[in-house]
């Protein structure tokens, strides 16, 4: 592991090379975007819901247009699982990429939302300089935490403060050769005031709680003797009861 | 009642098959063996009682209630309007539409006696039908009408000749009072439903006003209007209901509701600014509109608010008013919030409904790992298992060839089989599924099932249902 650079020298300027520096947060107050692919959409959102930090109660706000393409819908028991309430959750589906705007226009004005995120897919002609200056406008009024989630999308020319490439990354294996605890690439293409190109990979070593770099995680010791699926969750064991 | 199951009320033909009030269950069921029953529920009983004193209210302003099954109807001054006390009569038990005994007397406790006590045809001079009402119609405790009846009095003709004192005297104030009552010699005074009068404010204008902002100004001053009976009567609307009527005598409602109840102006304003920017057909003045009336059909309790340090609270509200807007605009199924199901699939486990249908329950957290998106319809993928229960070593989902690194199952799931008609039967169409979770060389995690146990098909599908983090 290349060693970090200073917080200070991350800010005064591109370094010559790009290196990993301290990771920057999702800060409230600010638009930022986040490219992923169809496939890394989890990945995405499970990186913006991490950095909303521990345990709150207020709402997050997921706006989406109508589209042609395959539908997801939000799972209860994952987001339970993620540790946040699904109750925090409200979804506004809108006709079309206009009224998602338009929609998430109001709601980064409104200071009391835990997260505003604009789910959009393609090209997105109406998402131009001026949409992002607005949403970045309302944003610093309210303090509200704004993402707009580009999926499958060239970048573009916005007034972000950040914009991340998000993509699934290989996790730490779970005995029995399971999947591990979520995993995930993180690039900052472009950062205003700031260094970008660096990119983390990031993981996180239990269902829940945020995502943390690689070399801050214990490596999970894996178990002996015989290894069957869901080591952890036998039945009887109280560690995931409610 | 004792500790048997007694009837509480039949239907017209009961009596014909020999059942009454009061039997017991088992002796109604000896005497009509395909007897059908339903629970008796007072509550339901009462809410529909006061219903039809609503309704009522289209004959009379003053309508009583008189528990558990009736009503009184001060028909004083009214009946003309109807062709009659008869009439009247007729009307009201057609309005009600359900078994009714009407009854007409010049007082409120005659006719309540007529109504419940009256046997055989009603017919002759009123003084004489009361009079040859039963005792039972005093309604007094068991011990003082088996006394009157020892005593020989069977009809209140015969109690109404003797000396009151001598009655209050054996039998109490009250029954004395009640025959009086009964035979018109004193009053019995009704206590009417006082309707409460509907929120409304009306403006009309020499000059018909045509202006879009015109007419917002005039319902934020009709809103004030509103806001103070409201205040007064410590409500808030929920509903708000704008007419417009147009000089050529076109009317047009504007609707808009909201989530919490509210007297303030200002948001309901920018609720039918919303609701007029998103008309279908945009608004047409015409000639211009000659009054405005706004109603608040809907409104539940709002105590005086006092303005609060706190920002939780301001918080809320915004968030409340963003919904609201957001309804009036998109509509309210646009806005919706995850309820957890009580449901085996894991697609239903959870569904989507719209905010205004009220909060969610908690959900726990699941035992077993679960995907944050499902797909909805789950996705159709080619796969190759390496064994049959084992999880798939590839797959092609989209035209993209995915290797299986990691995989983890099979959760099976099984179908819910008590829900479909045949589902307990060996040969049920349903299908069981076994879930694996599965990462492929990128690191993307996918959670994919078989559709059917290779003993219930022989080429079973598999499917993409859901993406981890």
């Amino acid at each position: 592991m290349m060693p970090q650079a200073a917080l200070s020298a991350a800010i005064s300027g591109p370094s010559p090379a790009p290196q990993t520096g301290v990771l920057p947060s999702l800060a409230r107050g600010h638009l930022h975007e986040i490219h992923a692919s169809a496939d890394g959409w989890a990945a995405a959102l499970g990186f913006v819901l991490s950095a909303l930090g521990p345990a709150g109660e207020q709402t997050i706000m997921l706006v989406r247009a109508k589209r042609s393409g395959p539908r997801l819908l939000p799972c209860g028991a994952g987001w339970a699982q993620a540790g946040l309430d699904p109750r925090r959750l409200v979804v506004v589906e809108a006709p079309d990429a206009l009224g998602m705007l338009r929609a998430g226009l109001d709601a980064a004005r409104c200071p009391g939302l835990a997260a505003v995120v604009l789910e959009t897919w393609g090209p997105l002609p109406d998402y131009d300089l001026t949409a992002s200056r607005r949403l970045v406008l309302a944003a610093e009024r309210s303090g509200a935490l704004v993402i707009v989630l580009r999926g499958d999308a060239p970048q573009r020319a916005s007034a972000a403060q950040t914009r991340w490439q998000i993509d699934p990354g290989p996790s730490v294996a779970l005995p029995g050769q399971a999947p591990g605890y979520p995993a995930l690439s993180a690039t900052l293409l472009r950062r205003r005031g700031g260094a970008s190109g660096q990119s983390w990979p990031l993981q996180r070593s239990a269902w829940e709680g945020a995502f943390h770099e690689p070399e801050d995680a214990e490596q999970p010791t894996p178990l002996s003797g015989a290894v069957v699926p869901f080591p952890a969750l036998r039945a009887g064991d109280q560690e995931r009861a409610a | 009642m004792g500790q048997a199951l007694r009837l509480a009320a039949l239907t017209a033909d009961g009596a014909h098959h020999g059942l009454a009030v009061g039997m017991t269950l088992a002796d109604a069921r000896a005497r009509c063996p395909d007897l059908v029953t339903a629970p008796h529920d007072p509550h339901e009983d009462a809410k529909l009682l006061a219903l039809l004193a609503r309704r009522m209210g289209r004959f009379t302003p003053m309508v009583a209630l008189d528990p558990p099954d009736g009503l009184v109807l001060d028909i004083t001054g009214c009946a003309h309007l109807f062709g009659g006390e008869e009439a009247l009569a007729r009307l009201a038990m057609a309005e009600a539409d359900l078994m009714t005994r009407p009854a007409l007397a010049d007082h409120a406790a005659a006719a309540r006696a007529l109504a419940r006590y009256e046997r055989g045809q009603a017919g002759g001079d009123e003084a004489l039908r009361i009079r040859a009402l039963p005792i039972a119609a005093l309604e007094l405790p068991e011990a003082s009408l088996s006394g009157l009846r020892r005593a020989g009095l069977k009809h209140l003709g015969d109690l109404a000749g003797r000396p009151s004192s001598a009655l209050a005297a054996r039998f109490g104030e009250e029954a004395v009072a009640k025959l009086r009552a009964i035979l018109g010699e004193a009053g019995s005074p009704l206590a009417p439903r006082a309707a409460l009068p509907p929120i409304r404010a009306q403006a009309r204008f020499a000059e018909p006003i045509g202006r879009t902002q015109d007419v917002l100004e005039v319902a934020e001053t009709l809103l004030e209007d509103t806001a103070r009976q409201m205040e007064a009567r410590r409500i808030g609307g929920r509903r708000f209901v704008l007419r417009l009527e147009r000089a050529d005598g076109a009317i047009r409602d504007l609707a808009i509701e909201t989530a919490l109840p509210t007297r303030e102006a200002a948001p309901v304003v920018r609720l039918l600014r919303e609701r007029l920017e998103s008309l279908a057909d945009p608004l047409d003045p015409g000639f211009g509109f000659d009054a405005v009336a706004l109603a608040v059909p809907r409104h539940e309790p709002l105590a005086a608010r006092q303005t609060s340090t706190q920002g939780d609270e301001r918080e809320e509200e915004s968030i409340a008013a963003l919904l609201d807007r957001l309804a009036t605009r998109l509509g309210e199924g646009a806005i919706l919030r995850l309820h957890p199901r009580d449901r085996h699939s894991p697609e239903k486990a959870q569904a989507l409904l719209p905010a205004a249908r009220g909060l969610a329950g908690r959900t726990q957290p699941p035992a077993l790992p679960r995907p944050l998106f499902l797909f909805d319809p789950p996705q159709e993928v080619s796969a190759i298992a390496g064994v049959p229960d084992g999880p798939p070593l590839r797959f092609t989902w989209r035209g993209r060839a995915h290797e299986v690194r990691l995989a983890e199952g099979p959760e099976r799931i099984a179908p819910e089989w008590w829900r479909h008609p045949l589902g307990h039967l060996p040969d049920t169409p349903l299908l069981t599924r076994d879930y694996y979770r599965v990462e492929d060389g990128t690191g993307t995690r996918f959670w994919l099932f078989r559709h059917g146990l290779f003993e219930e098909r022989t080429h079973p599908k598999w499917y993409l249902h859901g993406l981890f983090s």
